[in-house]
């Protein structure tokens, strides 16, 4: 009894593998649905949003300018960005972005196109050790390539 | 034999200046200072060779007694004096010291400024800067709001700004190590009345690690708070804690140190002095760091703590409206800058705008915020920015920048009016930088790209105001614009048009270079423009140019002719009659 149990378990398991290779699990979501509001006092993250953490997801946008040359992470944004170094010593980065975390040993490359990130979503304010750059919003991407 | 006793003297001091240890001196050669101006004396000496045998440090003559000495790494020594000031005159430091290669000598000279006292001094300034308005934005933001008549082609008026003054200068700019300014270190000079450096606040160089224990130097507003116990308060529509707000009473080499400057607004750090009233953008600087979105690397929640030292706390433009505020007075209308006059009163894009759809406009920031500082009877001293100017001004976008302007007009026009009514208040108009826009031709928004510029008579004449605004202001629809550029650019699309979701210029090569942005570059019309600057720069850059000054009341004749932007720091002294050595706190 207990081993057709594992069975099915397995067999669930087996059968949302599936979905996933075939990329019907991937929840698409816009940048226009991170938040349901920012106010003076903070940024509240929305439900859709919250739904979906730990989950599949697929975003697209751009590749904000890079942090640093080699990529085992990236900034991903809703709207072609560039940075002004003159206004402000800190990047002035809009509220809705997401951070892009390449998988352990593989990097991405640098590039101005349109591009899809799918991967598993994390939510929460973070701080990245070695940078200490800030998230809210993390994808730790599966696969990164341009959009169609 | 004469000439070889030369020759043998040419080279010892070829050699004695070789051997030389290299001492800097801070405040700088040939520094002006208030008389009573608070400042930290700095020494620091450098390849020094072998132990520090002996020294001996004389201002005027005399031995300057309670500099604390240090050492940074070998072959090094600094002196620090905190919160040293100088009695008026012209004064001489001299600084020798001796080392195993022999004796090296400094000598700066100092001028320590007093002012008569007035028969009628101002007892309050209102100080606006229109953040990179310089002469030629300026122009630009008079054609659209006033245009010409067609009938003559005289023009139809001036901006408020331009208008009933009683003092009219042309300012130049420059940093302590560079002749070209940014925001932090010119709206210091105002301030300070000193020369700093690119991206440093209201502190002179040093050697030091630390950004916040720079030597710092005292601004006015800090001084007419600790002598006079005057309010002092500051209005902007970028983040708070940016650059020239920060120029209050922020103190630190990096303008970036954003939690530390929000901090010196409640008094904590720098000289200590906080601000009464602060009215802006940028609240992630306020809230604690486990909020999302917020900015700090700590705890500390300014909304709540400025509510327990007694502010008053507004976040729209409803509570702001409403508040009876007593005389201290905090207001964040958006978690960063605000978005553009344009955005705010015209488009109203959700893209733009997000969840602030009640944001207050800076005329009214203005006027709340001298209701509040009024109630102190010993005066006030006001900064009002009109800070989004240069940061749509750097992404070449010049509708959202020149409407910005009007804004800024519109609480100048207030500001005037208050000083009508109030003879003891000095309201100043000026600019910390200027950008390399030019107005150089009209266009016909029938056409698309290069084809609706029209140059000389074809130009004709610009028809914005045909349509207004709630405001009464021009709307940016029109059939004849101008047709703008920039001196200054990196690679972008040019489409002379305006666009109400904003589009940055460039975007990145991801090889550390910008490439223009390719969604401009799909607009009708666009055409790629090569740029003269570095591929490095995303953006068009400050410049040289000068800046326009505009005084009104008391003391308004101070400010006249071609001078430096330190100079307006000693204007605004000798408009208050102002001596911190003589006031007695």
């Amino acid at each position: 009894m207990k081993r057709l149990r594992t069975l099915a378990h397995w067999g669930l398991l087996a059968w949302i593998g599936g979905i996933a290779l075939l990329g019907l699990a991937q929840s698409p979501l816009e940048f226009g649905e991170l938040y349901s509001k920012i106010t003076v006092r903070g940024v509240e993250f929305s439900p859709k949003l919250q739904a979906l953490n730990g989950k599949s997801v697929r975003m697209t946008g751009w590749m904000a300018p890079p942090l640093k040359p080699k990529l085992d992470f990236f900034v991903l944004t809703k709207a072609p960005l560039a940075t002004c170094p003159f206004c402000s010593t800190a990047a002035d980065w809009p509220p809705d972005i997401v951070l892009v975390i390449m998988p352990p040993g593989r990097t991405a490359e640098p590039t101005t196109k349109r591009i899809q990130v799918t991967g598993r979503l994390e939510v929460g304010v973070k701080e990245d050790a070695s940078t200490g750059f800030v998230s809210l919003v993390r994808i730790y991407a599966e696969r990164v390539e341009e959009a169609r | 034999m004469p000439r070889n006793i030369a020759a043998v003297c040419a080279l010892a001091a070829l050699l004695g200046s070789a051997w030389a240890a290299k001492v800097a001196v801070y405040p700088y050669d040939g520094a002006a200072l208030l008389a009573g101006q608070r400042f930290d004396l700095r020494i620091e000496a450098s390849e020094l060779k072998g132990n520090l045998k002996a020294y001996r440090i004389t201002l005027d003559g005399q031995p300057l007694a309670g500099l604390e000495q240090t050492a940074q790494g070998a072959g090094q020594a600094e002196w620090t004096l905190r919160g040293a000031f100088l009695r008026p005159g012209s004064h001489t430091l001299e600084v020798s010291l001796t080392d195993d290669a022999g004796e090296s000598r400094k000598s700066v000279r100092w001028e320590a400024r007093q002012n008569l006292r007035l028969p009628r001094a101002a007892k309050n300034v209102i100080l606006f800067i229109g953040d990179g308005m310089g002469w030629n934005t300026l122009n630009a933001a008079r054609i659209i709001a006033k245009g010409f008549n067609p009938e003559n082609g005289m023009p139809n008026g001036n901006l408020e700004i331009e208008s009933g003054y009683g003092g009219m200068a042309t300012v130049t700019t420059g940093s302590f190590d560079s002749f070209i300014a940014d925001s932090a270190n010119s709206a210091s000079s105002i301030m300070t009345g000193q020369k700093v450096q690119v991206n440093a606040l209201n502190v002179y160089p040093s050697n030091l690690k630390d950004t916040l224990a720079y030597p710092r130097i005292e601004t006015l507003a800090e001084m007419l708070k600790r002598v006079r116990g005057a309010s002092i308060g500051v209005v902007t529509t970028t983040f708070g804690t940016d650059a020239t707000p920060a120029s209050l009473n922020a103190h630190t080499r990096r303008r970036g140190d954003y939690q530390a400057i929000a901090d010196m607004y409640f008094g904590r750090g720098g000289f200590g002095v906080p601000l009464d009233v602060m009215l802006f953008g940028g609240s992630r600087d306020f809230i604690p760091q486990s909020t999302p979105g917020s900015r700090r690397k700590d705890s500390t929640d300014w909304i709540a703590e400025s509510q327990k030292l007694g502010y008053t706390f507004v976040s729209t433009r409803s509570e702001l409206l409403a508040a009876k505020p007593t005389d201290k007075l905090f207001g964040l209308f958006n978690i960063d800058n605000f978005p553009s006059y344009l955005d705010r009163a015209v488009w109203k894009r959700p893209e733009m705008l997000g969840s602030f759809t009640d944001m207050p406009y800076l005329w009214e920031m203005t006027q709340k915020a001298v209701e509040a500082l009024s109630r102190n009877d010993k005066g006030f001293f006001l900064m009002v920015e009109g800070g989004m100017v240069d940061k749509y001004e750097h992404p070449l976008d010049w509708p959202r920048a020149l409407w910005d302007v009007l804004e800024l007009d519109r609480a100048v026009a207030w500001a005037k009016g208050y000083a009508a009514s109030h003879p003891d208040t000095l309201v100043i108009v000026t600019a910390d930088h200027a950008h390399s826009i030019s107005v150089f031709g009209g266009y016909d928004y029938s056409k698309q790209g290069r084809e609706g510029v029209g140059v000389y008579e074809a130009a004709k004449f610009p028809t914005y105001g045909d349509k207004k605004d709630a405001n009464g202001f021009p709307l940016p629809d029109t059939t004849r614009g101008i047709a703008v550029g920039f001196g200054a650019t990196p690679d972008y699309c040019e489409t002379y048009r305006g666009r109400e979701v904003y589009k940055d210029p460039t975007i990145s090569d991801g090889k550390g270079g910008y490439v223009a942005n390719p969604e401009v570059c799909k607009e009708p019309g666009a055409f790629q423009r090569t740029g003269n600057l570095p591929v490095d720069s995303a953006q068009g850059v400050h410049t040289a140019d000068p800046m326009p000054l505009f005084a009104f009341g008391v003391g308004s004749q101070f400010f006249n002719g071609l001078i430096d932007q330190t100079e307006i720091f000693f204007r605004m002294a000798q408009a208050l009659g102002f001596n911190p050595h003589l006031e007695k706190p």
